[in-house]
């Protein structure tokens, strides 16, 4: 691109130049500007607009059964990606998997803040699934599962975490503040969510967008 | 070549007028700019551009803009004067590196940013940072768990100027103040220093001795306050840091420092690399320039399959 004749004149100018270069214009990109900066961006309010409204349905369209999804996953990553995952996800991250689970409550974690119920959902007793019910809620599963979120469309990871975290928030408010808490083993449980399988040998957890548990049994 | 490298490096203060006179070699030069080397996350970020830089067959002119913005400006023009292919910066500022990467676009240089991001869009090619909230979220869980949901802890910060500072305290705190049971006593910067971090706990410790835990934004600092406490006969307190250096991996398998979280820095600044030269030779932009790259949760399980921030299998 430079010859040494050109460089030195680059230079000069540059340097000449910097005093008008501080002055001159930095546009703002139009994904910036989506994201939104400063006192404008409302995570909340934005995850409010967005849910009923595109949020629940791409998740009822998009959602496979658990077992189904989370056997395709162990076995072909790519394919269960294709078919339940997020196609714009980040190349490096991993797949996100938009599920619906049913089954029954084994065993239920209501001591701790972020609360949990472990789900056996092919009836052999044992749990398949950890699904959070708040109010500490792990991760950005919700946000991750979605294909019209871009990372890309943020000023910065802040902003962008900040509107994961208000995914978690609203669905705690709104949905798992309300289920009950106790003597949940033996429940039936019916929930449409998102989860990022992890390299552990903890269970798949499950952070739901809407979530039903039956009466006691 | 080499000759002309070692006096650059040697004398880079002097080297915008240098730059200008410099003859045209440069066709094959990457800049590689990043902080202070004196943490072993920025050199191995260094050591693992380099090396795939020159298995790519460039030059490479390895810099350090020690958190200086200023500094970091000099640098650029440098690498802009030098006739650099690409810059690999891992920068000093989120706001104020803007304009200085603006300035290598204009000169016609490209950007491939790794590790802090800035707050831009379409001036730099690249953006390849590790998901600082996300590492931070998998340190706060570990650290909730450790501290059995309760108690009073202390978290050092990083460098203000530094945008991962303030991304990792939040992720920390959108965790932790998610437990009214655990309760912050202090909060104060150690600015990502060993010494730094030993003093300010030696002294919050003096003020605090009911202390439970210590979060640390990165693993120096960690390092640091581990010592302290060490030092105090207060090995009881639980430490987890960020980055996962080998210094806090030995420290884990020894029992000292619980956990820490393992940023990819040297598969970061490779890709970032990689990406350059794809941009130079085939002038082709990576899909997206906002990239992010997950952490992983280092503890006493997988501590010993770590070395120079990478997990082996």
């Amino acid at each position: 691109m430079f010859n040494t004749l050109t460089r030195p004149i680059f230079v000069a100018l540059f340097l000449a130049a910097i005093g008008s270069l501080t002055a001159c214009k930095i546009l703002p990109t139009p994904s910036a500007e989506n994201g939104g900066t400063g006192s404008a961006f409302n995570p909340d309010k934005m995850v409010e607009d967005i849910w009923a409204a595109k949020v629940i349905p791409y998740l009822q369209q998009k959602a496979g059964p658990f077992p189904e999804v989370h056997a395709l996953a162990k076995t072909d990553p790519a394919a269960a990606g294709a078919k339940y995952g997020n196609p714009k996800k980040q190349a490096n991250s991993p797949w996100t998997f938009a599920v619906r689970l049913e089954g029954k409550v084994v065993a239920a974690n209501t001591q701790s803040r972020a609360a949990t119920m472990d789900i056996d959902a092919d009836g052999d007793g044992k749990a398949d699934a950890r699904v959070q019910i708040g109010p500490a809620m792990r991760g950005t599963a919700l946000r991750d599962s979605l294909d019209f979120i871009q990372f890309n469309d943020f000023t910065n990871q802040i902003d962008f975490a900040q509107f994961g975290k208000a995914f978690n928030a609203y669905a705690d408010k709104t949905v798992l503040s309300k289920l009950p808490r106790e003597a949940l083993e033996g429940r039936s449980v019916e929930v449409l969510g998102a989860y990022t399988p992890g390299s552990g040998q903890d269970l798949p957890l499950v952070t739901p967008a809407e979530a039903k548990i039956g009466p006691k049994p | 070549m080499k000759l002309t490298r070692r006096m650059t490096l040697a004398a880079f203060a002097g080297m915008l007028a240098l730059g200008t006179a410099a003859p045209a070699y440069a066709a094959d030069l990457i800049a590689i700019i990043t902080p202070s080397h004196d943490n072993p996350f920025f050199k191995a970020e260094a050591v693992g551009a380099e090396a795939k830089a020159k298995e790519l067959g460039y030059e490479a002119l390895v810099l350090v803009h020690d958190d200086d913005a200023n500094k970091q400006s000099e640098l650029i023009d440098t690498a802009i004067g030098r006739g650099a292919k690409a810059i690999i910066l891992d920068n000093a500022g989120a706001d104020a590196t803007v304009a200085a990467v603006q300035k290598a676009k204009d000169a016609g240089v490209p950007s491939f940013l790794i590790d802090r991001e800035i707050n831009a869009t379409g001036v730099a090619v690249a953006q390849i940072v590790s998901n600082n909230y996300q590492g931070a979220q998998l340190g706060a869980q570990e650290f909730v768990k450790l501290m059995g949901e309760k108690g009073n802890f202390v978290e050092l910060v990083g460098k203000e100027s530094d945008t991962n500072a303030g991304i990792r305290s939040k992720g920390y705190h959108d965790v932790i103040d998610d437990y009214p049971d655990l309760k912050m006593v202090a909060q104060q910067s150690a600015n990502w220093s060993q010494t730094e971090a030993y003093s300010k706990m030696e002294s919050i410790l003096q003020a605090n001795p009911d202390i439970k835990g210590v979060i640390s934004g990165n693993d120096t600092m960690a390092m640091g306050a581990y010592a302290a406490l060490a030092a105090a006969g207060r090995k009881d307190v639980i430490v987890v840091g960020f980055d996962g250096s080998n210094d806090v991996r030995d420290s884990i398998t020894s029992g000292g420092i619980k956990a820490t979280v393992l940023q990819p820095a040297f598969a970061q600044a490779q890709m970032a690399v990689e990406q350059a030269n794809d941009f130079i030779k085939n002038k082709k932009s990576p899909a997206e320039e906002k990239q992010l790259m997950d952490c992983v949760l280092v503890n006493g399980d997988n501590a010993a399959k770590l070395e120079t921030f990478a997990l082996t299998n």
